[in-house]
This record gives structure tokens, C-alpha cells and sequence, in this order.
């Protein structure tokens, strides 16, 4: 089974440590991966700007990097939300739309992929702190991913999961969105961000880049303690800290 | 402190105001959490939300996709009922046609109930300039016509004055001071309507739902104001927007579990009114004359369009005002039409098919997608959005800054090799920029991102820099698969497959 | 008046004409941005009504008259249970010693009729809506203080009543007075609200009065900084009165 790494372009430039702990604990499983290097960015910022020509020139690099896959793993909601866009992206060119189509039904959130495919809950993870967790609107709304991630949570070993108020409102990224209505934007993070800091948790996690870097810019811009993580950060450091203890053990 | 926002021209601008303005942003996000409360709480009450909501999103659809036929069933049998029945292809017409009639009628006042279509039209400085005293009657309506403005919310129309500033103006009205107690406020308006309602000539409302079967029309209120006006002036003025058809009653009941809901929270308002035809000859109040005006005003644009078709599903709930974080910073002005919140942010270009000017609006989201998941009958705002700016682009009307940018995009996105390139150079470039491992500075696009953020420095490694490593590692000692997991992945790549062949979705839901 | 002119007929009808020249440009215009022609008979429905389990509803008398109850009272509506009319009658009576109410408007019908409102309250002026030609009506209601009226259905997952327009019930007897009296004969309470509706479709166009009212409690507001108040324009107080 060829099962695919989409690191996507946020997490291969500005947070690898993400892509290579998905990675991490994804090997753990026997699981075979490839990362075919074609790929660059899934698209998203152009599409959502309405500029589909160039959406479509980056949205085919994922459609060659990943032609041959049996699996598409990425870690972040939107971008494979935004795979699930690419028949409407491509519906005239029937070519490219049918391998659109092929793709969208192979590709996975990594929480998805987990949970669902693998039919893993429990990766081993020890990670004794208060940790709230952001649920992401693409993830949530257009992937429907809702119980994968609290599932996999509730089975790490010494976590406290504490809600976050208002949880489901957006943190206020939406892409070009954050440039274009700066001030919308600011004030939609501010309160997310208030929310978490009422939450009193240790650590902030989520699915998604985008929101994670929006939401701790401005934990960071008020000089706020809380660490801001990717669950695949999480669960691996709480694996390895879980085999550490097993070992000592 | 609310100001007039129509002097302002973008959503930028107006939206700034907004969020300087403390009382509104508290005021607006007060009303829509209660709201938005209310509807979740009322959906769970009832259960099966998302079956009814299918089954609305159905009849709607099926009912527009049939329009031509329910749309003339309507009026052939309001006909029969005795309505005289009107049709206005633009809002100029919608007003000529009003102003005809109470001029026939020798009309000295006219009682309004809401009516989201009459603002569309502007439909009250028109009636004023034939010297007709028109008065809005619903408390929210009547209260923002004394200040001359306009609504800011589709179903708390003043959300955005406070108890003092409704004290001021009613005492004005008054003659004498009204305390700002709600009590009072609302007992002084309810006396002084009383004397409208009964000596006006016209009675105009709006239309929730119209019957096609029977050619009746449905209004759901809370105060009473919309009976008054149906029951006591001599004529009755309905304006309706084309769209607005369910085929039976029984249809309705699917609505009326919808609507309230989705809108307050309500199992049903106060008051649901079914109306068919004027009064009979032997009743004892009732309309003498009833007239409905079918409005088009760029509705039929959307007809044969399969991206903004559904838009005519819309039930004018307000759902999605209270569910989206925009909506919640900026309240409904900023949006600078009659509608506002995401259902504005569509239907303002796509009724005015100008995409040019309004798109301004349709960038005002996040595309969080909560109007979607809010919306009673399914309507996906949320890509409706996306589309609009597309077609904004491809009419040539991008921005311009934007467009390079964008291309630029493309350029390096297009190719691997180019994309290695730039975060190589990236890393170079940014030194220039990072201090102790962030960046703070607010030049360029990064001027609104770090007016709030402060901004981490790119890795020494990417992670395609990474991998060659990383593989080595994966592959010198892999651990085995276990065969239940092997035996999961095959049977799910096969299930992938046979989903593309039928067409269906996967891992959504 | 206008209204009653030749002229305004002449008027109203050279309308009609243009109305319905204008229809099948109008109609046209959709059928053909639909893509398909015109359409001349009904289409099949599928999705008709409200979804196929929830006609599985169904609770008895009892529970109906229960559960309308708490509906009703959660809105600020009350709700009085009656052996008969005579304790409809008595309770009547006995809010009316509370309020001291001037006037009284009612339906003309012989249920109410039987309530012996003049002999019950002799301090009250009983007006029998409709009952004389020369009263104007819609003032009556306006003026009086309780309206009383007998429902023509009424609906417990709502908790609403149905009242609909005729010669002898006015649309303004459950509207202008200050407080509305509703009995409720238990035997027409149903279930879900498509028990009445379907009923409306079943009895055709031609049957239908011209108004059918749903109340489901006092006229209400929080259009005033979101704060609830009972009593805008229509009844602020409404009695409930279910009758075994």
C-alpha cells in the first residue's frame, strides 16, 4: 500500500516538526510512506480569493505528486478539505476532474486517517497537562471530523482535556482574509484567543496550521504562556515520553 | 454611539467604525449569542434537526425548481380568492405600483408590518414624498424609523441602539420623557400604534410564505403587529418576493418548525397567520381590497445559474447573522446593504449582478463555513462566497495588487523546483527581518497580519530537507504491520474506488 | 369613498388586465432560465410534508392536553383546566372581579353563547361580535377588555390555538382586547401541527376563511436590548381554557 505524505506548504516551510511527527507516528504502525516531492501547495489561498487558473497551476502538482497513491495524508483539515474541492475546481476539464475525483477519495486528515483507517484510538501517548483543543472550521465543517481527534485525546495517558469556550467560532485566519480585513481578522483572534487563556490550559492544540499560527501570533503578540500545538506534535512527544517511562519502567 | 455609515464606502471602512464602536459590538454579540443559544438549544429539543433540515432544503429546491409552475398556481388561485395580484421586474416598479394604488385608494396612512422586501424597494421615502404618512409598527422597525436608519439585524432590526437612546427618541415622539424602562417604552408604543392601526388606510406587509395550492400567504410574528395591519385598514398591500412559494400546507409545517427555531429559538411565534384573500362579504373585519405585488428585483437572475439558484432556498431566518464571528465583530451596517451577514454578503451582488462593486462584501469572511452549518435549508454560503470573487476576477475586476500577487503565487507554487528555490532564498531574505526568532515588523503584508500577531522566523530545514533523513530512518528498521490493519487498508483502497465509480462521497459526511 | 367608486372598479379591473398580460412574460422568464418549458402540471413532490417518522407522533388526549400546557406556560400564557362550560363560566367570572373589566367582546357562537356573560358580570357592557349592523366592530374590540373566543383547533407540540375568521368570529376578537379568554374543547387538540394543516389542504381553496390565526401565547418583544416584554400590540394576557 503506497500511503502518501501531503506535509502541505506550511508545515514543510514553517513547521516540519509537525510533518515529520505525523510521519513518526504514522512509521510506528509499519505504515510504508512516500512523500513524492512534486507536491507544493494544495491551492487554497488562490481558490478562496477566486483566482481558480492560478489555484489550478499549484492544485496539479498535488494531483501529480500523488497520482499513484493508495493514501493522502495530510495534517490539516483545510487542505484536504480543499481537496475535496478540486472536482468543482476541475469541472471543466474532464481529464483532470476525473483524477480529481479519484484523489478526493483517497485523501485523509491525518486524525482521519488514524482513527478511521488504521482504527488506531490509543497511540501510547503519556502527556500530563491541561490541554484545550481548537476545533478547525474546515476540518469540522466540510470534513466532518469531529470525534477522531477527541478519541485519540481521551487515550493519552495524564491528559486533562478542559473546553474551550466558544470553541467552534473561527479563530479569524481565513487565508488572505487576515491581510484583506486586518482588523476583522485581529479582532477575530483576540477573542479566540481570550478563550483560551479563560480555558487556563497549559496547551493549545488543533489540526491545522493556519489556525494554530494565527492563534499563537497573538498569544505570543500579548505575551501569553500557553504552548500552541499540533496534535501530531502531541501524540508523538507523549509517545516517545510514554516509552521513556515504559522503559524506565 | 451609533453614526450614519451610508457616507462611507467600503466594507472596510464601515467595518472599522463597527469595531471602534464598544456598545455595538457588545450589543451585537449579546443578541446573536442569545440567539444563536436559543436555535441550538430549540434544535436539540426537537431532535432529528438535520432530517428536517434535509426536508426543507428538499421542498425548497423542488419548489424552485418548479417556480414557473407554483409561481402561477399562486396567482391563479389568489386571484380566484379575489388578490388582486401585481408584478414588478424591478424594485422601481414594485414602488410605482404601491404608490398607484394608495393614491387610487386617496390613502392618508399606511401601517406597516416587517417586510425585508419593502426595504429592499426604499419603500417608505417614496410613499412620504406623495405625502402619505407611512409608519413601520413592528417595535424593532419603528423604532429605527424614528432615527432614520436602517436595520442592522433581519430580525432584531435595532440591536444596535440601547435603552437610552430609544428613550430619547420615543419621548420625542412623545412629547413628554418616557423612562428608559423596556415596560414603559414598549407600552407607549403600543398605545400610539393602537391609534394607527385603527384610522390607516393601507395595511402593508411582507410575506413569509405564500400557499400555491390554495393562494393563500403565511406570516409569522411575535407582537401582533402584521394581524393588526391584515385585519383593520380598508386595504392590504402585500409585497412578495417571487421566491417565496411552498406548494401545500403541508409543506408548511416543515417551514414553521424551521423558521422560529433557526431564528430565535421559538417552537413557534406568537402568532401564525394563514391569509386567504380579502375579507368575505359577510365578515366583520378583514381587508375590503387585498393586493399582493410579486417582486422580482434581480431573483429570476439566480434561476438556471447552478451556483446561486439555491440562494432563492433562503427563509430569511437570520441564522446565519448569528452564527458568523464576521457578523459578530461588525453588526449588520458594515455590510452596507439591506441584508446583512452572509446572506447580505451574497444576495446584495448576486440580486444586483454588479459583482464589481459589491464584492468588497463577499470579502468580508473567513469562509468559516458556521452560515452553512447553520442555515435551515442548507444553502452553502460559504462557496457562494468563493464564487463571487471568482467571478469578480474573471469579469477583470480583481484587485490589482492582489492579481500580482497571485500570480506570483502560481509562478512559484506551479513547480517543485521553484518552490525549494524560494524557501531557500525565504530563509536568506528574512534575516533581515528576524530579531531573537521572530518577526515583528509591520512592512508590507505583513503590516495588518503582525499588527496583532508577531510572526516566527522560518526553520533552518524545511521538511523536504528533512526526508531524505527521515526515510533512511523509516526504512533501516521497520516495525511490521499488523494483519487486522494490513486487511483494514486494503478493504477501505477498494471501497475508495468503488465510491469514484458510483459518484459518491467518502470520510465527509 | 374611493373605494366603493365605479371608478375604482373600472380601475381595479383594467389591473387585472395588465396583471395578467404581464403574468405570462413573468412566467416565461423563469420557465426559461430553468431550461424547460411551461410547466402545465404538477410535478411529483416526493418530499412533501414533514419526514415520514415524524407522523409517528402521536400523543392521547391527555398527554396533549399535558404537553400544551407546559408549552403554553413557558411563554407566559396560563392554562386553566375545566370540567365544563359552567367552570369556563366561573373562571371567566372570577378574573373579571380581579380586573374589573368595562367591556367585553365575544364570538357569536352558541357555545360562548352559553356562557351567560351579561347575567355572570352585570358590571361589564357583553358585546356578541358582528351581532348588529350598525356597531362598528373593529372599534368595539378596540375598546374592550376581554375578548373571548372558542378555538377551532388547537396543537400540543406547539402549544398553539386555531382560530379561524367567519361572519360570527372576528379576526379583532382575539387581537384588540387587553385580555384574551381561548376555550379549548380537549376533543380538538391534536398532536403535531401538520394535523391541522393537512386539513386546510384537504378542505381546498374554496373552503378556506379568510384568516386562520395560530396563537401560541401573549404578543411578546425583545427588540429593546434583547429584553423580553408580554404585550406589544396584541394580548398581553391570555387565558387557556381547556374544556373536558
Amino acid at each position: 500500500m503506497k500511503v502518501s505524505l501531503f506535509i502541505t506548504c506550511l508545515s514543510d516551510a514553517l513547521f516540519p516538526r509537525v510533518g515529520e511527527a505525523m510521519a513518526r507516528l504514522l512509521a510506528r504502525y509499519g505504515v510504508e510512506l512516500q512523500f513524492p516531492t512534486a507536491q507544493t501547495c494544495c491551492g487554497q489561498p488562490a481558490f478562496n480569493s477566486g483566482y481558480w487558473k492560478q489555484a489550478r497551476e499549484s492544485a496539479i502538482t498535488i494531483l501529480d505528486a500523488f497520482e499513484d497513491s493508495d493514501f493522502v495524508i495530510a495534517p490539516s483539515g483545510s487542505c484536504t478539505g480543499m481537496i475535496h474541492h478540486y472536482p468543482k475546481l476541475f469541472e471543466n476539464d474532464p481529464v483532470y476532474l476525473e483524477r480529481a475525483e479519484r484523489l478526493r477519495a483517497k485523501s485523509y486528515e491525518f486524525t482521519q486517517f488514524l482513527v478511521n483507517v488504521l482504527g488506531v484510538t490509543n497511540v501510547g501517548a503519556t502527556f500530563s497537562h491541561k490541554v484545550t483543543y481548537h476545533p478547525s472550521c474546515h476540518g469540522t465543517r466540510i470534513l466532518g471530523v469531529k470525534q477522531e481527534p477527541l478519541l485519540l485525546m481521551q487515550h493519552v495517558e495524564g491528559l486533562e482535556l478542559v473546553p474551550l469556550p466558544f470553541a467552534e467560532d473561527c479563530c479569524g485566519f481565513g487565508g488572505t482574509f487576515a491581510i484583506k480585513m486586518g482588523d476583522i481578522s485581529g479582532a477575530m483572534v483576540t477573542e479566540k484567543a481570550d478563550h483560551v487563556i479563560e480555558s487556563e490550559a497549559e496547551v493549545l492544540v488543533g489540526l491545522d496550521l493556519a489556525c494554530l499560527m494565527n492563534i499563537a501570533g497573538n498569544l505570543m503578540y500579548r505575551g501569553e504562556n500557553v504552548r500552541v500545538m499540533h496534535l501530531a506534535e502531541l501524540l508523538y512527544e507523549g509517545v516517545v515520553a510514554g516509552e521513556s517511562t515504559h522503559i524506565k519502567a | 454611539m451609533s453614526q450614519p455609515t451610508s457616507k462611507l464606502n467600503t466594507v472596510k471602512e464601515r467595518a472599522e467604525l463597527a469595531l471602534n464602536d464598544e456598545f455595538l459590538r457588545k450589543a451585537v454579540k449579546f443578541t446573536t449569542e442569545r440567539l444563536r443559544n436559543g436555535k441550538k438549544a430549540a434544535a436539540e429539543e426537537h431532535g432529528n434537526w438535520d432530517d428536517w433540515r434535509e426536508r426543507g432544503r428538499q421542498i425548497r429546491l423542488h419548489t424552485i425548481a418548479h417556480l414557473d409552475y407554483y409561481l402561477n398556481t399562486f396567482v391563479e388561485n389568489a386571484r380566484a380568492n379575489g388578490v388582486h395580484i401585481h408584478f414588478a421586474d424591478t424594485a422601481a416598479e414594485a414602488v410605482q405600483i404601491t404608490l398607484d394604488i394608495a393614491k387610487q385608494v386617496e390613502a392618508k396612512s399606511v401601517v406597516k408590518s416587517k417586510s425585508m422586501v419593502s426595504e429592499e424597494l426604499h419603500l417608505n421615502t417614496a410613499l412620504e414624498s406623495i405625502d402619505v404618512e407611512t409608519i413601520e409598527t413592528d417595535l424593532g422597525e419603528y423604532i429605527i424609523q424614528l432615527a432614520h436608519e436602517t436595520p442592522s439585524h433581519i430580525v432584531i432590526p435595532a440591536i444596535h441602539k440601547n435603552r437610552y437612546q430609544i428613550a430619547d427618541l420615543l419621548s420625542k415622539e412623545a412629547g413628554y420623557t418616557l423612562e428608559p424602562d423596556t415596560t414603559v417604552l414598549a407600552g407607549f408604543v403600543r398605545k400610539k400604534l393602537r391609534e394607527k392601526f385603527l384610522e390607516a388606510d393601507i395595511g402593508m406587509t411582507g410575506c413569509n410564505f405564500a400557499i400555491a395550492e390554495t393562494g393563500s400567504m403565511v406570516l409569522f410574528e411575535n407582537e401582533g403587529n402584521a394581524r393588526m395591519v391584515t385585519t383593520l385598514p380598508k386595504t392590504q398591500i402585500t409585497l412578495m418576493g417571487m421566491e417565496r412559494i411552498i406548494p401545500s400546507w403541508a409543506d408548511l409545517e416543515v417551514m414553521a418548525t424551521l423558521l422560529p427555531r433557526s431564528a430565535t429559538g421559538q417552537k413557534l411565534t406568537m402568532y401564525m397567520s394563514g391569509i386567504t384573500g380579502p375579507k368575505r362579504q359577510e365578515d366583520g373585519d378583514g381587508p375590503e381590497e387585498m393586493h399582493i405585488i410579486i417582486v422580482d428585483n434581480g431573483r429570476s437572475l439566480q434561476l438556471g445559474d447552478p451556483e446561486f439558484q439555491e440562494l432563492l432556498n433562503c427563509i430569511r431566518c437570520g441564522a446565519c447573522l448569528n452564527a458568523c464571528p464576521v457578523y459578530r465583530h461588525i453588526g449588520g451596517h458594515a455590510y452596507g446593504g439591506t441584508y446583512s451577514g452572509p446572506i447580505g454578503a451574497v444576495l446584495t451582488p448576486s440580486l444586483k449582478s454588479n459583482v464589481a462593486e459589491w464584492d468588497d462584501i463577499a470579502n468580508a469572511s473567513s469562509l468559516c463555513g458556521a452560515c452553512y452549518e447553520a442555515c435551515p435549508v442548507k444553502i452553502p454560503l460559504h462557496d457562494m462566497l468563493v464564487y463571487l470573487r471568482r467571478r469578480k476576477v474573471e469579469a477583470g475586476h480583481g484587485n490589482k495588487l492582489e492579481s500580482i500577487g497571485m500570480q506570483g503565487f502560481a509562478t512559484v507554487m506551479g513547480n517543485s523546483g521553484r518552490f525549494g528555490s524560494v524557501l531557500r532564498l525565504g530563509k536568506l531574505g528574512q534575516k533581515l527581518v528576524v530579531r531573537n526568532g521572530v518577526i515583528k515588523t509591520k512592512l508590507g503584508p505583513l503590516k495588518s497580519w503582525n499588527k496583532y500577531r508577531v510572526t516566527s522566523s522560518l526553520p533552518k530545514e524545511s521538511f523536504r530537507d528533512r526526508w531524505d533523513q527521515l526515510e533512511r530512518e523509516f526504512t533501516s528498521q521497520p516495525p511490521v504491520m499488523t494483519e487486522e490493519m494490513k486487511q483494514r487498508l486494503e478493504r477501505i483502497a477498494v471501497e475508495q474506488q468503488q465510491s469514484v465509480k458510483k459518484g459518491g462521497q467518502h470520510n465527509g459526511h | 369613498m374611493g373605494t366603493n367608486s365605479e371608478k375604482h372598479q373600472q380601475w381595479l379591473e383594467q389591473l387585472t388586465e395588465q396583471s395578467k398580460a404581464k403574468q405570462q412574460k413573468f412566467m416565461n422568464n423563469i420557465s426559461s432560465r430553468l431550461g424547460h418549458p411551461r410547466m402545465t402540471e404538477a410535478p411529483q413532490h416526493p418530499f412533501r410534508g414533514a419526514p415520514d417518522f415524524w407522523s409517528e407522533k402521536n400523543w392521547t388526549t391527555e398527554q396533549c392536553v399535558e404537553q400544551f400546557t407546559v408549552n403554553f406556560l413557558s411563554v407566559g400564557g396560563h392554562v386553566q383546566r375545566c370540567n365544563d362550560m359552567d367552570q369556563v363560566a366561573d373562571f371567566i367570572a372570577s378574573k373579571a372581579k380581579e380586573m374589573n373589566p368595562s367591556h367585553i367582546v365575544r364570538q357569536d357562537e352558541q357555545e360562548l353563547e352559553a356562557l351567560s356573560l351579561e347575567n355572570l358580570i352585570p358590571d361589564a357592557t357583553v358585546k356578541v361580535w358582528n351581532s348588529e349592523a350598525e356597531t362598528l366592530w373593529k372599534s368595539e374590540a378596540a375598546q374592550a377588555d376581554f375578548g373571548i373566543v372558542y378555538a377551532d383547533h388547537a396543537v400540543a407540540y406547539t402549544g398553539s390555538v386555531v382560530v379561524k375568521s367567519a361572519k360570527e368570529k372576528g379576526r379583532s376578537v382575539s387581537l384588540l382586547p387587553t385580555v384574551l379568554f381561548i376555550v379549548i374543547p380537549a376533543s380538538r387538540m391534536v398532536t403535531r401541527l401538520g394535523e391541522v394543516l393537512i386539513t386546510l389542504d384537504e378542505a381546498g381553496r374554496e373552503n378556506l376563511p379568510a384568516g386562520i390565526h395560530f396563537i401560541s401565547g401573549p404578543s411578546r418583544s425583545s427588540d429593546i436590548e434583547n429584553d423580553l416584554t408580554i404585550g406589544v400590540h396584541g394580548p398581553g394576557v391570555v387565558y387557556a381554557l381547556i374544556v373536558d
